[in-house]
């Protein structure tokens, strides 16, 4: 019952497991009559009342005049906001342990990483009963912390959702969407948060958003897709093959061969964005200010972003900087554009014959910190394969918990075309119609 | 990459790097890139949309219109008689 | 000398290019919204009407106009681009490969595209130390580039260049007379060797000055043989002077990127469904060329007031032109404002009946003026008698002076440089003046003008 959440609580889970960054101090608001319901947003969403810091130190302090149009209509829909979820800064990580603010903990394993980007998403929606988590994806930051915290990350497709008030990664890769509990919560949800919005206009081309009226009959398997999995996750998925297929859902193996080239077209174009998208933060309008205003400019700017982004920013920012500059634009920025067409031809050919293209969600189980601290950039950066590609070409998917290995949760995604979100909620209640979610204790 | 041209790209982003952090980035950068040589391979279909589905012809009518506040914009920034104060220019 | 120009004009939308803020705003900072100050999470909506201004000056300069249009991100760090990227278009612009005709020479428009302002910026303390104070006001107006070749030969060609332009401008968008103050341009200019660029010129005065102080400083340094470098220099409009500049040192890399937020847009439908009107500039050397008049005197006209040239051309339908435009030019200007508060089809139809009646010699010179201050301060024309003055004789005698100032610096050492003149009129006129009395009023006009 929502009206048993009380600040307390937050307050004690948030100690044990960090997923805010930021958190209500009056929760007077939720109420049962008339019925109000709870949600919270990643904090590259802005809020008023909240901070919006992105998991950036040089946002510190920063308060949007402004609430997002996700924010605005959840709490038009009587949503009460009680939280900004945790984050890897600007959303560039895969574990969550990139945050300026601290490192959520898998309410599964608190030795293990929710998943990023949206980290602090993923773990208070498997903590908290009758919650709904607003996250985003760029990459994959949806379904990947869904999958390690053993809840439904729901990505719509690149358009359906309002960005406004979303603080960029990549504009033509970020999606706000959804990390819950029940498919139930998806139909709810969905429709609140969809539709055009003036203030973006690349949510203005979108079709009516279906719910119903699609049942899925097959789905294809890329066989590109099941290399350089971790047995238990491979295992678990085949396993959750042989399921689908008793519920009317047949497999086929095909190839996909763009997919070997999906993860660095994706990295090419994020990063490229996102060194533009960061170029603002210079230490003058909002957010932390710099220094001294009697420096140059150029020291003033180079000093404020040096000081307070962090390392893996200051890495995507170099990186991205790198791929569009004079020389190597076409080379990386160009050919990434017209890779992400080739990819997208691919789904598309695929999806002619199969209703959905279904794969793992992450390759291996969420891996523990100790684990995570040995990994390479580049090796962190190809854990994201599998749920890249649907990002880089603004599909629709949904990452469902099909298993478990060691108590941890394993999960699997659909992908579906452009716009077909209804075929991934068919898949959602037909699924979770019968596998049991396990959900962690919460704190009583 | 060497650290001359890390340097270079650090200065385009406006990024002060210390020598312990150009050698790392130099490091990761290169492995990074020589993955990305993956996308010589791949077939050029010449198609350079900036978005994964079409967007075209979404235009605002030209009205003024006013949802935040620009005098409590403005207090939220570091003025001098309304202006912002920037940084030297030199 | 080879001079080239990038010229920014302001349009004159009502809201900002990419946001709701009003493009007009007197108190520093009082027009500002999280999307023009580049807050994270704003976003840009493109303005339909500065899309279509675009559009229209790029059909305007006869560009080619492509089907699809996009925007690119050009980004650069400064204190006065909120976002330190600035949206702009790269490689996609509104039109490409149209040209432009100053003084019957074709200059090349290689590009026409659009893009917002920054903010302005306020320098405050000593030269060389200055801090920053800076106005968003600006930041997000929309902007046209155009883009010229290098086809202008002299500081005076660029200055023309840019006051016709920005004639035609008015015309076509509806800016007004201050946009001689607000445009800026880029100028590349070369005698032999190396380009040099000029950067944000204000004004189209600072131009012809920024360009003349660099030419000549470009021809001494010739002249020393020392070599002109190429560079950046930005114009001193106190000092007058053009100085190298010291402020972006080393060479930005752009690093352009397509605006992943804003899509794309069809401007060649755009283009074919607009109308094309008929600039002040290009009706003039229409009209100077159809009617056989002087281009200067119809210039004149069409830049006092488009519907003047109107009543011109129907004038010139009933009357020998040279009578149109001396009636046109005298008595119907003097009285323009009232007649053009009052400018129905009947007042027009009197005042051409009126210059016909002249024309015929039908009433005199005098009752005809008297008719149009009538018709101009709404009195009945008709009602009114005739007296006898020869202003049609005047109107003759000082259009012609106008035209061969010449005659009135010759007459004083030589009185004999009035004949041409009363030849002219005895021309023109047709012999409906005796002689003596076109001697003594062409000497009358001379001696007046002296």
């Amino acid at each position: 019952m929502s009206c048993h959440l009380t600040v307390e609580k937050l307050v004690t889970l948030n100690e044990r497991y960090h997923p805010f960054s930021d958190l209500t101090k009056d929760l007077s608001d939720l109420t049962d009559y008339p019925p109000k319901f709870h949600f919270s947003a990643k904090d590259n969403i802005c809020a008023l009342g909240f901070q919006a810091r992105a998991g950036s130190k040089i946002l510190d302090g920063y308060r949007p005049p402004f609430d997002a149009t996700v924010v605005r209509k959840m709490r038009e829909a009587d949503g009460i906001l009680i939280g900004k979820t945790n984050m890897d800064e600007f959303g560039f990580g895969t574990f969550c342990t990139n945050s300026a603010f601290g490192v959520p903990l898998n309410p599964h394993d608190v030795e293990r990483s929710c998943g990023g980007s949206s980290g602090g998403a993923a773990a208070i929606a498997a903590l908290l009963e009758k919650h709904v988590s607003l996250a985003e994806s760029t990459g994959g930051s949806i379904s990947c912390p869904a999958s390690f915290c053993g809840v439904i990350g729901f990505t719509p497709t690149y358009g359906r959702v309002s960005r406004y008030g979303l603080i960029d990664y990549a504009n033509s890769l970020d999606k706000i969407g959804l990390i819950v509990r029940a498919p139930s919560d998806l139909r709810r949800f969905l429709p609140i948060i969809s539709g055009p919005d003036k203030k973006d206009p690349t949510s203005c081309v979108q079709p009516r958003l279906e719910l119903d009226g699609f049942k899925v009959k097959s789905v294809a398997v890329p066989e590109e897709a099941l290399r350089n999995l971790d047995p238990a996750v491979l295992q678990a998925f085949e396993a959750a093959l042989g399921k689908l297929k008793e519920q009317g859902i047949e497999a086929h193996r095909v190839s996909m061969p763009s997919l070997g080239f999906a993860l660095a077209a994706y990295y090419v174009l994020a990063t490229s964005e996102a060194s533009t998208n960061l170029a603002r933060y210079k230490g003058m309008l909002f957010g932390v200010r710099g220094g001294h205003i009697d420096q140059s400019f150029n020291d003033y700017f180079s000093e404020v972003r040096s000081a307070n982004f962090g390392k893996e920013a200051k890495r995507r920012v170099l990186l991205g900087t790198y791929t569009r500059m004079v020389g190597f634009r076409d080379r990386y920025y160009l050919k990434a554009l017209a890779v992400r067409q080739l990819i997208i031809k691919e789904y598309q050919g695929l999806m002619e014959r199969d209703d959905a293209v279904l794969t793992p969600t992450m390759p291996f189980i969420a891996p523990r910190f100790t684990e995570i601290a040995k990994m390479k950039p580049l090796e962190v950066y190809q854990a994201d394969f599998l749920t890249v590609p649907p990002n880089l070409t603004g599909m629709p998917h949904i990452s469902l918990p099909c298993g478990y290995h060691d108590g941890m949760p394993i999960g699997m995604q659909f992908v579906a075309p452009h716009w077909e979100e209804r075929r991934l909620l068919d898949v959602a209640d037909r699924w979770c119609g019968e596998f049991k979610i396990r959900f962690p204790g919460a704190i009583a | 990459m060497d650290l001359e041209e890390v340097k270079g790209v650090a200065w385009n982003a406006r990024l002060k790097l210390t020598e312990e952090e150009m050698q790392e980035f130099a490091k990761d950068l290169e492995d990074v890139l020589s993955y990305f040589s993956v996308l010589d391979k791949a077939p050029d279909t010449g198609k350079h949309d900036f978005n994964p589905v079409p967007i075209s012809n979404v235009l605002r009518d030209d009205e003024v219109a006013r949802d935040v506040d620009a005098g409590s914009l403005r207090d939220s920034m570091d003025t001098y008689q309304d202006m912002v104060r920037g940084p030297r220019l030199t | 000398m080879m001079i080239g120009l990038e010229v920014h004009v302001q349009l004159p939308t009502r809201s900002k290019l990419f946001c709701s803020c009003s493009t007009s705003a007197e108190e520093p900072n009082s027009s500002i919204c999280p999307t023009c100050l580049g807050f994270p999470g704003s976003r840009p909506s493109l303005n339909r009407r500065a899309l279509e201004m675009g559009v229209e000056i790029a059909r305007f300069l006869d560009c080619k106009i492509p089907e699809e249009v996009w925007f690119s991100r050009k980004t650069y760090f400064y204190p006065d681009l909120p976002k330190n990227f600035q949206i702009t278009q790269y490689d996609s612009a509104l039109g490409t490969d149209g040209c432009f005709i100053v003084n019957d020479k074709s200059i090349g428009i290689w590009r026409a595209h659009l893009e917002e302002d920054p903010g302005r910026i306020k320098r405050v303390g000593k030269s060389g130390e200055e801090v920053s104070l800076i106005d968003y006001n600006r930041s997000g107006i929309p902007l046209v580039e155009i883009v010229t070749a290098p086809d202008l030969s002299s500081p005076e060609e660029a200055r023309t260049f840019l006051q016709e332009l920005l004639v035609e401008l008015r015309h076509i968008i509806g800016t007004t007379a201050g946009d001689e103050q607000s445009v800026r341009v880029d100028a590349n200019i070369s005698m032999d060797g190396e380009r040099v660029e000029v950067k944000n010129i204000q004004g189209l005065r600072n131009l012809e000055k920024a360009l003349k102080f660099e030419a000549s400083r470009q021809f001494k340094m010739h002249e020393a043989g020392m070599k002109v470098v190429r560079e950046t220099r930005r114009y001193d409009e106190e000092r007058k002077v053009t100085m190298s500049s010291r402020e972006k040192e080393t060479e930005e890399d752009y690093g352009y990127i397509g605006e992943p937020d804003l899509g794309t847009f069809s401007v060649g439908a755009m283009a074919r469904s607009m109308s094309t009107a008929e600039t002040p500039l290009r009706r003039a050397q229409r009209m100077a060329g159809h009617y056989a008049l002087d281009f200067g005197k119809m210039r004149q006209i069409v830049l006092t007031s488009m519907p003047l040239a109107d009543l011109f051309e129907l004038l010139a339908q009933r009357v020998e032109p040279e009578i149109a435009l001396a009636w046109t030019l005298g008595p119907i200007s003097a009285n323009w404002s009232a007649l053009l508060s009052r400018l129905d089809d009947q007042v027009k139809e009197d005042l051409a009946s009126i210059v016909v009646l002249i024309a015929n010699r039908e009433i005199t010179d005098s009752e005809a003026r008297r008719r149009i201050g009538a018709l101009a301060s709404g009195e009945c024309p008709s009602d009114l008698s005739c007296a006898v003055e020869d202003g049609l004789l005047d109107s003759i005698i000082s259009t012609y002076i106008d035209e061969h100032p010449q005659v009135v610096k010759d007459y004083a050492s030589n009185p004999k440089s009035a004949n041409s003149v009363i030849g002219h009129v005895m021309k023109v006129a047709k012999g409906k003046y005796n002689s003596q009395e076109v001697v003594e009023a062409v000497k009358k006009e001379i001696e007046k003008r002296n």
